[in-house]
């Protein structure tokens, strides 16, 4: 396991306003994602806490290992929802190990053609999200996997050959982008 | 058995949080674009469907919004099955087939409570997995019991029928076959429960038009409340919409249903107003500028 110490994850902004979020707890919770999969590379967090809305996307600006990844956050990605503006670690670690997991994808050859979290369709940001969300809870992060199924069932439909899609994307380890876009 | 039961006193298992609408309109965050100046423009639209990138959580979210109001309109309407004694209508007493009618809305809310559930955990959402907002009971804790029918069978059931048909069309439209058939059928519950609350109403107070003014005029605050600062009403930076056909079924009339979408309006400008100051006060950067 990769070494990755808090000072290699920034996270902006350093004192939130809106939420009552602790900026070193997220770069501690990112440092950690990242030790358990191996990325050296520098972290940028940036978490837009003037909405409640939880989109998460990442971009990184190579394939190695000087690339800096940038993780951005809307703060209802972090949230405990039984209080709301308070911070949930539980899925802070779902939420950004998510995206944590796409940036990794990004640096193995076969996700090329992959493209930036922006451009995804609604379908194929499911279908990864479903792939990334499987590994997640091998990682031992808490997941609803019932959350995820009803992510990709409304992407995809709701029938028997989604739900084998869906469970072959969630089994998987080892994946290239042509095995995901289309739903798996 | 206990009468008139606080807000405060209501009980819930470890499981469940609650809050009020103070508390969440203290929440300085904002979905809403703040950058149109009305409420009828066409921003980007908020409306709930399945064309939403967060589409399948916000529906979620609004599904355990919608469990958790179940449970406050079983709540409420067996509160008011009991609260009252049987009479005319005058005196705080209620008729003795109101009490049946309210007793026939806590058994369609138990079963709704029930299916809400179910389509819950279809939908991936733990029980009490969001904060339960407390305020579709609040409507319930009148002492005068014709503005609990206000309160609860116009207002909150009205608000229901919107919930209902917007959950309807999104799982038609993503082809969620559960959720489009329970959500028809709760819905069809709703109409009947507003229309049960009109009919009262009127009958109650035909020889009181100072309560039945007094009856609308509360029914207009809560309906106000339950815009939830603009997520309710006809612009697209609503979540949900009136729905104007099912609640014509229901016995709301083109006014009424003008002057609750006016409401609507009213709410979304206040809470962009609120934003707006809550944003100067923090030193934030404006939205709108």
């Amino acid at each position: 396991m990769t070494d990755v110490s808090t000072a290699k994850v920034t996270v902006s902004p350093e004192e939130f306003t809106f939420v009552k979020y602790d900026a070193s707890e997220i770069a501690t919770i990112v440092a950690e994602l990242a030790a358990q999969l191996e990325i050296s590379n520098r972290i940028n967090v940036v978490v837009n806490e003037t909405t409640p809305l939880a989109k998460v996307y990442e971009e990184i600006d190579g394939t190695s290992s000087d690339a800096t990844i940038t993780l951005h956050a809307e703060s209802g990605a972090l949230e405990d929802r039984k209080h709301p503006m308070s911070f949930s670690a539980k899925d802070a670690r779902e939420s950004l190990g998510r995206i944590l997991l796409r940036a990794h994808d990004r640096m193995q050859p076969g996700f090329g053609e992959a493209p930036d979290d922006l451009d995804l369709t609604l379908a194929e940001n499911a279908a990864w999200d479903t792939y990334c969300a499987g590994r997640l809870t091998r990682m031992g992060v808490a997941v609803n996997e019932q959350r995820w199924r009803y992510n990709h069932r409304n992407r995809f439909g709701f029938n028997d050959d989604v739900d084998t899609k869906f469970a072959r994307l969630w089994a998987a380890d080892d994946l290239a982008w042509s095995d995901i876009a289309d739903g798996g | 058995m206990r009468q008139f039961f606080p807000v405060e006193d209501l009980a819930r298992d470890e499981r469940f949080v609650q809050t009020n609408m103070a508390e969440r309109m203290k929440d300085g965050r904002t979905a809403i674009d703040m950058k149109e100046s009305s409420a009828k423009s066409r921003g980007a639209s908020k409306r709930l469907t399945p064309e939403r990138h967060d589409a399948s959580d916000a529906a979620r979210g609004l599904m355990h919004g919608i469990m958790v109001g179940e449970i406050q309109a079983l709540e409420g309407a067996g509160r008011t099955a009991h609260d009252f004694a049987a009479g005319d209508g005058s005196n705080d007493t209620v008729p003795f087939e109101l009490k049946l009618d309210m007793a026939r809305q806590a058994w369609d809310e138990a079963r709704h409570v029930e299916i809400s559930a179910k389509l819950s955990d279809w939908m991936g959402t733990e029980l009490g997995e969001f904060a339960e907002n407390t305020v579709l009971f609040e409507a319930a804790c009148s002492d005068d019991p014709i503005l609990r029918l206000a309160g609860v069978n116009r207002a909150l059931e009205g608000l229901a029928i919107d919930v209902f048909t917007q959950m309807k069309e999104f799982g038609d439209i993503a082809g969620d076959p559960f959720l489009e058939f329970c959500e028809d059928w709760m819905l069809a519950d709703e109409v009947t429960h507003v229309k049960m609350g009109s009919d009262w109403l009127r009958k109650v107070t035909a020889n009181d038009p100072d309560r039945r003014a007094k009856a609308l005029e509360f029914q207009q605050v809560v309906d106000k409340l339950f815009s939830f600062g603009g997520a309710r009403g006809e612009s697209a930076e609503s979540s949900f919409s009136l729905a104007r056909r099912f609640r014509e079924l229901a016995g709301f009339t083109d006014d009424e249903v003008d002057v609750i979408s006016e409401m609507d309006n009213e709410a979304l400008e206040e809470r962009k107003e609120a934003i707006r100051k809550y944003r100067e006060k923090v030193g934030a950067e404006p939205v709108d500028a």
